[in-house]
């Protein structure tokens, strides 16, 4: 009889309405992420192999696999140690900094074109001392490298600091009371610990830089073969060649899924960006 | 010699350490939380820089700031264990074992790995993960680290603090075993009173950033050398006394005879005596009127499952006429039931001379 009662209960909350609008609510939401890739899916699969392999697509291509991996060694090369900073060292105006290095990641990316040339432009900030050295950055590759870097080092930034400011500074001292020097130190324990966090970020910071637009349409331009990025080719593709547009699209959709799973695998507690 | 001179002020917390101690030996740091055990050790470690004073294991002086010595953490081979053990959990037990040994060859560190798995008996372990052992074998792997690089000194911070009892007495036993096999030097620190007791070979008692005393655990025991070193080890009653002849003192309203002292004449100190030492003797005992005993009545007890503690008044004379009981005695919980102390309150209760021991103020 208890049995019983509690069965029914059970299935009285399982069909009970504040339940039902809740999932009701979900799916909605969850259609209304899906239908737009679904639509995109469905027009790119009926593709002939030209969309796909035009040249204008594979140039736009190879300029984005390009400058996004470029943008990403950058972000690395240079990431690492404030991020390790960042974790590690107190100083004053490190909230300042933080917020700084953190900026890029809300500011839309038109405003940070327009910055960029005013930094870099020719009449901008740096302008006239680097047209002495010859060096002209917009409407360059430079420039689309530049403006990825800008909008997606964050995004490392943040995971490495997080990785590093994760990783026990016991393990550390540890390691040099059995005598190893705190150069070891870092690349045999405080690395490999926050190696997840590393290899997490640095994907999202190359998704984030494979899909850079606003950014770089204003401080790069849009010529094919040299500052044409995949985004910039499906803006234009729209009115020109929207099959290439489609192909292009389709392919940074699975890219973009691909990363984010990877992402999730990597960093043991799922996907922060914090 | 192991000889630690260790002075550094904080805001509210000085340390004030002078210790010497023979080599080879376990010694035992005891004290209670916030007493400056951990500091200490970060200071011997190279962790924490003292303001003044001296480190020195024999001959090696590893810090000394008199004439400006200050050896790295890395210089100082010193082996540290620690309670939460910072095991390397990316690295395999055998190559937490070798960490410390990244300047020898391969088969020099394979031999070493060998000998240290088979010495704390983790022979078929070497290339297990961290997370798969247990918590005693988790404790045998850092124990096993710190040993690896044949530390000067291996320094031990409440390493089995957070085991269950069965294996912190196995634990105990092995670290024993080993000090006493490798012949090393251990700097072991507790707050528990029987760990220190059944490891130290010499023990100094810590309090405050001072230590109070050092000597053999048996010698502290039986002579703590002032009032707070015996609160410390555990004595609960701690009577104010007061001289009257080389053999009598006077507690309360009581005269009490104590074996001969060097203390003159209404001079005053502190009358300690161990509840587990306080003898219950039944009222009509034909042997009871020898002098230093009380009747009296049992108020109440505390039991922690093994010993009971009892709180006795006397119905005469009182030892502290102040405080609502006399004497706190401690039983066994066998000893408790056998002489039916539920029911039988009244008795009469013996303070034999040897188990007095007088300090200073």
């Amino acid at each position: 009889m208890a049995i019983f009662k509690a069965n029914l209960a059970r299935a009285r909350a399982r069909f009970n309405s504040g339940r039902i609008a809740l999932l009701g609510l979900a799916s909605l939401l969850t259609l209304f992420l899906t239908l737009p890739l679904l639509a995109l899916t469905l027009r790119a699969i009926p593709l002939g192999i030209d969309a796909w392999l035009s040249a204008a697509t594979l140039a736009a291509l190879q300029l984005s696999l390009i400058t996004a991996t470029l943008a990403t060694l950058i972000a690395l090369a240079i990431g690492t140690p404030v991020a390790y900073i960042l974790a590690r060292e107190q100083f004053r105006g490190k909230p300042l900094v933080d917020t700084l290095i953190d900026v890029p990641m809300v500011l839309p990316p038109a405003v940070a074109g327009i910055a960029l040339l005013m930094a870099f432009g020719r009449r901008g900030l740096l302008g006239p001392a680097l047209s002495v050295w010859g060096i002209e950055l917009p409407f360059t590759t430079a420039a689309v490298v530049i403006a990825e870097t800008f909008v997606a080092a964050p995004f490392y930034v943040r995971s490495a600091k997080a990785g590093f400011g994760a990783v026990d500074r016991k393990l550390e001292r540890m390691s040099a009371s059995l005598g190893i020097s705190n150069f070891k130190t870092f690349f045999r324990i405080t690395l490999p610990l926050a190696a997840p966090s590393l290899i997490s970020g640095l994907l999202m910071t190359w998704a984030r830089a494979l899909g850079e637009f606003g950014a770089t349409i204003m401080f790069a331009g849009n010529f094919p073969g040299r500052t044409q990025t995949m985004p910039l080719a499906i803006y234009s593709g729209l009115e020109s060649n929207l099959d290439s547009a489609l192909a292009l699209a389709m392919i940074l959709v699975v890219v973009s899924f691909v990363i984010l799973f990877a992402a999730r695998a990597q960093s043991p507690k799922g996907l922060t960006l914090g | 010699m192991l000889s630690i001179q260790i002075h550094k002020q904080f805001d509210a917390f000085a340390l004030a350490l002078e210790l010497n101690a023979p080599q080879e030996k376990i010694i035992v740091l005891f004290g209670a939380s916030g007493a400056g055990k951990s500091l200490t050790l970060a200071a011997i470690a190279g962790f924490v820089t003292p303001d003044a004073g001296r480190i020195a294991i024999g001959e090696r002086v590893l810090f000394d700031a008199a004439c400006g010595v200050n050896l790295s953490p890395q210089a100082r081979r010193l082996g540290m264990m620690r309670q939460d053990l910072a095991l390397f959990p990316h690295l395999s037990v055998a190559d937490n074992i070798a960490y410390g040994l990244q300047n020898k060859t391969r088969a020099a560190r394979a031999a070493r790995v060998r000998e240290l798995l088979a010495l704390t008996q983790l022979e078929n372990f070497g290339a297990r993960n961290i997370a798969e052992l247990s918590g005693g074998q988790q404790q045998r792997v850092a124990l096993a680290r710190a040993l690896a690089i044949e530390p000067a000194l291996l320094l031990l911070d409440e390493p089995f603090s957070a085991l269950d009892a069965q294996t912190r007495v196995d634990l105990r036993r092995q670290v024993k075993t080993l000090q006493q096999r490798l012949r090393a030097n251990i700097f072991f620190v507790t707050h528990g009173l029987g760990e220190a007791v059944w490891l130290a070979d010499e023990m100094a008692v810590l309090d405050a950033g001072r230590i109070l005393q050092m000597a053999t655990p048996r010698e502290i025991l039986r002579a703590p050398k002032t009032a707070r070193v015996a609160e410390i080890i555990g004595v609960k009653n701690i009577l104010p006394a007061q001289i009257v002849n080389a053999t009598t003192l006077r507690v309360g309203e009581m005269e009490l005879r104590v074996e001969p002292h060097a203390l003159a004449p209404h001079a005053r100190g502190m009358l300690c005596v161990r509840p587990e030492r306080v003898m219950l003797v039944r009222p009509d005992s034909p042997n009871a009127e020898r002098g230093n005993t009380l009747t009296g009545i049992l108020l109440d007890e505390e039991s922690d499952g093994d010993t009971v503690a009892l709180r006795f008044r006397s119905d005469g004379a009182r030892l502290q006429p102040t405080r609502a009981f006399d004497l706190q005695i401690d039983v066994p919980v066998y000893v408790y039931e056998r002489l039916n102390l539920a029911r039988e309150r009244h008795w009469r209760v013996a303070l034999k001379p040897q188990a007095l021991h007088l300090v200073t103020l």
